[in-house]
Parts: structure tokens; sequence; C-alpha cells
């Protein structure tokens, strides 16, 4: 059986789903925040938005708007986990890759023809505690804060610059350099999560140099929650990512003025619509904005949100559409174990619909 | 319901009509003009031109690689700039809401979206499934895939061919085969950086050709209604129209298809090395009966090219305009995102300006060449208008010219044209052609029982305005547009195809992805109930 609470009482669905509406209508700046959920409560939350004029973030726009910051001031030259797997003969790993610790197995899972040879950039302690064994890893460098001079050398090195000392050996640097000239197809694999936005397009500048002489791409890896799902659903619905503001009857996106964290702290938002149903998570910030939560069970509030519904949790209690990493793109998935909690777009309908009728903004 | 437009000039070349009359629909469809009845609703079309909704066969409207222009460029959405109207691309349909809207506003009621990756289909789905108003179709993209080339590398048997074209088609929910550069995104892959007709992928030891003829048998056995759509090798460079003329050779006998021919028609001739060629195309085209065309017209501004040719992307990307790209190296094809700036002034793209005219102008059969600017690669398909007007007015292209460099039109034969093209001509290659090519029986016509779809404009001797904004626009009968205005935002549906295969290939493609991937095929899958809107899909019948 599902649940719903108002101001931390158990209370029926619909008496929450009225209540989430009452302060939705009475707020002048809602924020749609969280918003780990499916397509279709992505659908849904930015519909939501445009009806009530609110900002959209999600809680790793950060790390993947970093990734996105490069591209779109640059270029960048990508390839797919898939193609990583049947073709790629070397990888240059960039800083920890926490994000998706399992895409390490997966790196061993060499379908290619040839050796792989693999080099590890800074990965800091993950290095030593999660490689698997059957891996031929070799480290260079081991803190993150040598990183940014370690990427620029190896770049002005394969570009044939010289290049001042850095943090490694010039035997090992000069290996590692030629190793990557060498790399029939070469993959680098990264997670913005643990990089600057300098270090992502010092990666990128590296990779698009290789291509002069040889093929070498850019993987960076992804958050988890549905992030990049989400941020195709915006792109194709607004034209933008998240952190994007309806609030003057159109689209318009502005990663540092429509940060959910920064408009809470601030005071400029005064309801949050908070979205976590692929886990039990709370906003990181804390504070007495009113907010209205749809979650996985459990999720740690320190104070009970105003309203509060459980919600499915997608491709498990009902089918949903979501990004694959594994796979690179998004896909159907079948519930694994069917259940009556609502979708996030189930809520978020019937919180719509329950909202008085101001008249309709024009399309 | 029973609707009657009434006294326009109809102008339906399928049913060999043009003149004033009436136009009768009821329940979504055209009917005959009812002995006894009275209309329940009538619109007054006298003075005005009634034409088959129109359709566009070629135009990146949805997709992985759209959505990735969309989030490359932030600074081209309408919104972002407080003067929405001089923003460059601010027109050029950004959303999947504005790109049904201005659709619908032109008299457009059916787009093809010509690149979809199989890899990527549920995202082009979810893409086209919130596109309001018009119908949508795809053609997914093969022959850069690992497990087609492996077939021809073991020269494996049409049969096996047709099978997996056929759980292609099935899988990804699409309307016809397209290749992209056959081969060439695959030997990028291993460091070759040209790629003609002839060249073979070094791992699988096949040509471009022996991929595209092998494609081009096994759609036309299939008795699938659209021919294999090519996009050839060698696209934008100079002197390409050797590749062009020796891929329409290949056709033989058997239909083909060839996408946005003006990006290769391309001599060599000049000061500059770099001339129009379209004259010699075109005459090759009017000759090779089995061969079809759309010409991807350029139009000047700023625009970004798509395209799942990521060779060809890769190797222009230091022309970027702004200094940006994307290029991903896919599952088979990928895609390269590179913006760029046609500009009016400038020498190259005034040569590609006028020989995409000449393409028209020169290519005898309005029935075998299609309209198109491969939207956005040679222009927004919000510049319809202006290119309708100036395939209708001498007069109209001589006032563009004069104020282009004359030694750029030198190399080309379009001042010397003098051919407009009529209502009827832009009517056949807008409405009854395509519907044929796609095998879409059902519309492109106003005869009774095809779906009434129906545009309806201001008969204005400005053509550009005429067709900017349709009077009215009926989409299965539903009044979508009044005015130039969207009334409705219904829902359309997307086209599919669904040959018949050996049910064996399905196992076979389960083992391939588990083993070559080490995934399961699932993620394929393009379910009706993951898009979010009834009955999404509507399939179209094979050829009997």
């Amino acid at each position: 059986m599902h649940q719903a609470w108002i101001a931390g009482k158990p209370a029926a669905f619909e008496a929450a789903v009225d209540e989430a509406a009452k302060l939705l209508d009475a707020c002048r700046q809602p924020l749609i925040a969280g918003l780990g959920t499916d397509v279709a409560g992505a659908r849904a939350a930015i519909a939501l938005a445009k009806r009530t004029g609110a900002v959209i973030d999600h809680m790793h726009a950060g790390p993947l708007l970093r990734d996105l910051d490069v591209m779109r001031s640059s270029g960048v030259v990508l390839t797919t986990p898939g193609e990583t797997r049947i073709r790629a003969d070397t990888l240059l790993l960039v800083g920890p890759i926490e994000a998706w610790p399992e895409w390490l197995d997966r790196a061993a899972e060499n379908e290619s023809e040839r050796e792989r040879r693999i080099i590890w950039l800074c990965p800091g302690r993950q290095f030593a505690t999660q490689t698997p064994q059957r891996m031929n890893i070799g480290a260079i460098g081991k803190d993150l804060k040598d990183l940014p001079a370690l990427l620029a050398s190896l770049r002005a090195s394969v570009a044939g610059r010289p290049t001042a000392r850095t943090a490694v050996s010039s035997k090992k640097f000069a290996e590692t350099s030629n190793a990557l000239k060498a790399a029939i197809f070469g993959v680098a694999v990264w997670s913005a999560a643990a990089l600057d936005a300098l270090s992502i397009e010092m990666i990128c500048g590296l990779v698009n140099d290789l291509n002069n002489s040889t093929r070498f791409c850019g993987l960076p890896l992804t958050p988890a929650d549905n992030a990049v799902g989400v941020l195709q659903t915006c792109g194709w619905i607004d034209g933008f990512p998240m952190r994007t503001s309806f609030g003057r009857g159109f689209a318009e996106h502005d990663p540092w003025l429509f940060d959910g964290g920064r408009l809470v702290a601030d005071g400029e938002a005064d309801c949050v619509l908070w979205i976590s149903a692929y886990r039990a998570a709370a906003p990181a910030w804390r504070g007495s904005t009113p907010t209205i939560a749809l979650t996985a069970r459990g999720a740690p509030f320190s104070v009970p949100p105003n309203v509060h519904i459980e919600v499915g949790c997608p491709g498990v209690d009902h089918d949903a559409v979501e990004y694959l990493p594994a796979a690179g793109t998004l896909a159907a998935v079948a519930a694994r174990r069917p259940a009556a909690a609502p979708s996030v777009a189930a809520a978020i309908n019937r919180i719509a619909s329950a909202l008085p009728n101001h008249g309709d903004r024009p399309c | 319901m029973l609707t009657r437009i009434g006294g326009g000039r109809v102008i339906d070349p399928a049913n060999g009509r043009d003149s004033v009359g009436d136009v009768w629909m009821q329940d979504g469809k055209i009917v005959s003009a009812p002995q006894e009845r009275r209309a329940d609703a009538t619109y007054n079309a006298a003075g005005k031109i009634v034409m088959a909704g129109a359709i566009d066969i070629h135009s990146h409207i949805a997709g992985a690689n759209v959505n990735t222009a969309r989030l490359l460029l932030p600074e081209y959405h309408s919104a972002a700039a407080m003067r929405p109207a001089e923003t460059p691309l601010s027109q050029v349909g950004w959303t999947t809401h504005e790109i049904g809207c201005l659709y619908a506003t032109m008299g457009f009621t059916t787009v093809v979206e010509p690149a979809m990756s199989p890899h990527y289909a549920l995202h082009a789905h979810l893409e086209l499934a919130d596109i309001p108003i018009i119908d949508k179709a795809t053609l997914a993209v093969l022959g850069n895939d690992d497990y087609l080339l492996g077939l021809l590398h073991a020269k494996e048997s049409d049969a096996a061919i047709q099978d997996y074209v056929a759980w292609t088609l099935d899988m990804s929910r699409a309307l016809g085969i397209k290749v992209v550069n056959a081969g060439g995104a695959a030997a990028f892959k291993e460091n070759v950086r040209a790629f003609s007709f002839d060249d073979v992928v070094p791992s699988y030891g096949v040509s471009s050709r022996v991929i595209v003829k092998s494609l081009q048998r096994a759609v036309h056995a299939l008795a699938i209604p659209h021919p294999l759509h090519v996009h050839c090798n060698n696209l934008g460079l100079a002197g390409n129209f050797e590749t062009a003329l020796t891929t329409i050779a290949a056709a033989e006998a058997l239909p083909l298809h060839l996408a946005h021919l003006q990006f290769y028609s391309y001599g060599k001739e000049g000061e500059r090395g770099f001339s129009s060629a379209a004259p010699a195309l075109a005459e090759a085209v009017n000759a090779a009966k089995s061969v079809t065309i759309d010409v991807g017209q350029v139009m000047f501004g700023q625009t970004v090219t798509i395209s799942s040719d990521v060779l060809r992307q890769f190797n222009a990307r230091n022309q970027a305009k702004p200094r940006k790209w994307v290029i991903l190296d896919g599952d088979a094809n990928g895609f390269g995102i590179v913006p760029y700036n046609y500009r009016r002034n400038d020498f190259y793209n005034v040569v590609q300006w006028a020989a995409g005219l000449e393409l028209f102008l020169l290519t005898r059969d309005s029935s075998r060449v299609f309209f198109t600017t491969d939207h956005p690669n040679g222009a927004s398909f919000t510049t319809y208008p202006e290119i309708f007007a100036l395939l209708m007015s001498h007069d109209l292209r001589a006032q563009w010219m004069a104020e282009m460099p004359p030694a750029a039109l030198k190399v080309t034969t379009l001042p010397l044209i003098a051919r407009e093209y009529s209502l009827t001509e832009i009517a056949t290659m807008t409405r009854a052609a395509p519907a044929k090519l796609l095998g879409l029986m059902d519309r492109g016509h106003l005869g009774a029982g095809a779906i009434a779809d129906v545009a309806i404009y201001e008969d204005d001797a400005d053509r550009a305005k005429m067709f900017r904004s349709a009077a009215l626009v009926f989409k299965d009968g539903e009044l979508v547009v009044r005015d130039g205005l969207v009334t409705n935002l219904r829902s359309g549906r997307t086209l599919t195809v669904r040959p018949e295969r050996d049910r064996a290939i399905d196992r076979r493609m389960r083992a391939y992805y588990e083993d070559r991937y080490g995934l399961s095929d699932e993620f394929l899958k393009v379910p009706e109930h993951a898009l979010g809107r009834p009955e999404p899909f509507a399939v179209v019948p094979c050829r009997l």
C-alpha cells in the first residue's frame, strides 16, 4: 500500500494531492528539483513547470552541465560504451570514476581483436581498492591536484611541443604520451562528478589532437538517477537542458540563475517540488522552504515536508523509459516487480488536475 | 460530420484535377460529392488554392543527433535572446512543439525523419510522439553496422540480409531504410579519412558499392514501398558529381533514391576549382528512370548541419561557425553536428545555392525530384516558402542573383534557365509524388478515400507569403490551422512498415547482442506504451 503524509502525519493520497496543488497555486516562484524520475515523469514535470511558471533543475545538473559546457563551447569527439567494448585497444581513464563503479568491470570486457592497454591518470584511492585483479592497468600520477598539469603536458607532448616536468617521472610521462599516439582506437573515459570543466576541456582537446594522426574518442560517464534521460527530455521539449525557468511564460536557461540550490539558499524559490523516485534522497539544502516531496520510501528529510507522497521506482514498480548507461541510449524497461505505488508522472498529473484553472496560457 | 470546402481552385495532380470546385470530407476522409445531403459545415475557399497536405520526405526533426544539436546551440533558441525574431536560427523549429506547429502552418501534414540509428530508435520515437498535429515516419540507417558488414564479409545469402533488414524495420518501427556514406563511418573507425564508392572497409573487405547494392536488393525483395534511400560518399567535396554519377549508374533497373543531391553536384571548373555540375547530374537523372532524387537546397543564413556521415562531419569540423561541434563514433553510424553559416556573398555558398536550383529546374519530371533542404543541413524547413517562390519566378531569381558575386554564378548555368514551376508542378513535387515514393496511397491527393489532409492557401502573387501561412489546414479532417495560426494541437501517428521475416533472425540477433555488446536486445525495442500516446503507430502495407 502506498503512502502519503501531510506535515509528517499520514494522509489519504487525494488529500495530499489537494494540499500539494494548494501550495503550488499559492506560491510565487515554484522550483521543481531532484527530478530523479523516468522520461514520463520528466515530461509531466516540465508540463507542470510550464503551467506554474516553475524552474526545473536536476540533482546531478552540476556534473551534467560541466560536460555540456565543454561541448557547447568547443569541439568534442565522443564514442559509445558499445564501440569502446568492441573496438578500444587503449583506454585512458582520467581521475576517479566513482559515478559508475561497475564500469570498471565492463572495461575489462575486451571484445576487440587486440590487447587492451589501460592507463589511469590520477586515479586516487579508487585504484587500490576497486581495480579488478585481472586488469592490466598502469596508474600515472596519484592525486587529483596533479591532474590539470599532467593533462596539459600530455596534450602539449602529443602535439610535439616542449613540456615542463610533471608529477611523474619523465620516463613514465614519455611512455604514456607515446602509448596514446600509438593507440589504434583509443577511448578517454572520465566522470564529470570528479573533474572541473577546464580538465574536461583539456581531455577533449587532447582527444581532438590525437585524431590528427590516429583515432581517439571521449566517453564521459554519466550520473545516476536518469540524469541523461531527463536532460534529453528537457532538450526536445524546451530546446534547453535543466536549470531552465518558465517564470516569464517561455523557456529561459541559465546555469547559475536557475540553480535550484541557489534559488533556495537566496530565498528566491518559495515552494519546492522535490522528486527522487530511484532512491530515497532528500535535498542537500536545509531550511524552511515549503516542500512537496515525491520520493521512494524513507527519504531522510530533517523536517517533514509539507506534503510527502511515496512514489514507485521506475523499472521496478512500473514500466519506464530511462537512460541505460551500458547501451548509451534511452530504453524501455519493464517493471521487475509491478506494484501499486503511483509513478511520478501519475502523481504530478493528479496534482496538475487539482490545480485551479486560471485560464490557459497561449501555446 | 460532413464538411464541404467550397469553391476553391482544387489542384490535385494525382487525380488530374485543376479546377474550381468543392472538396468534401467525412469522418477524417475525403468523400465524393454527396447527391442529396447538405454539409454540416462549410468553409468558403473561393479565390483560394486547395491542395492535399504536403509531405516532406527528408527532414531531420527528431532523434539523438537532432537533440544534441539543440543542446550544442542554446544561444540559437528563440528564447535565448531578447529579440527572438532577429536571432539566427530562431525560426528553425527548435522544439518538438514548434516543429509540429511550424510544419502545419505551411500546410505540411506528413514529415519523414530520414536518419534514425536503430540503437536510438526509442529516443527518436519519443521525440516524434511529442511533435503535435502532423504524421511522422522514420528511415532506419544501415550500412555501417557490424552485423550487416559481417554478413557481407561472409558472403551470406540475400535471404539472410533480407531477414536482417526486416528485423531492423520491425524493431525500430521505421518506414524504410537509408544508407549513409555506406562503409565510410566503419572505415573512419579504422582511421580511413576518405572513402569512395569502390573503396573497401578494411576489416570487412566490402566496398560501398557492395553495401548499397545488397541493401537495394533487400529493400526491393521485401516489397518495402520506399526504395533504398542513399546518402552517397564524398558529400561536399569538389568533383564529387562523379561519385553521384557512379551511384546513379549503379542503380541499374531497380529503384534507388538519392538524397540531397545538391551536396554532390560540384565540379572542379573555374579559377577556384569549384563549380556547379548540376546540369550533368540532372541529365543523368532524366535518363535513369529508376532513380529519384531530393535536392537539399541551400539557403543563406546561420544553420547547423546534422548528419550521420561522421567521416564527412569530422573533416568539416574546422569550418564550424560558431567554432564548436560534436562528432560521435557511434554504434554503426554515429553522427556529427557542425554549425554553419551560409553566406550570400560567399563564392562557395552561392555555387551551392545555384546548383540546388539548377537541379530543381533541369530535372524534367517533377515526380522524380523532391523538395527538401535536408533540414537543417542546407537550410531550415521554414525557408520552404521562399524556395517555392524562387522556383516559380525567373524574375525573383534574377533579383536574388543581382546581389550575388558574378564569379560564383559564372560557374553555374542558373542565370540561363527560364523555367518556372507551376502550382501543379509544386503540388506534384510536394504531394502526389512523395506519397507514391513512400507508398502512402492514402494521402498526397484529394480523391475519395484519401485521409482528409487538406491545405488551403490564399492565391497571393507573393508565393512565399502564400505558402508561409496557410488560410486553413485540415489534418484527418480536423481543422488545425486557421489564418496561419495553429488552432488544435492534436497528436498524429508515426507510419511504419512491417515486412515478413523468418523468425530465426530474432534468435540470432538476441545472441549477437549478448555476445557482441554484452546487452540484451531488449533495449532496441520501441513498445507502444513507452511513448505515452494513444495509438502512436500506423502500419503501411508493403507492395503487392
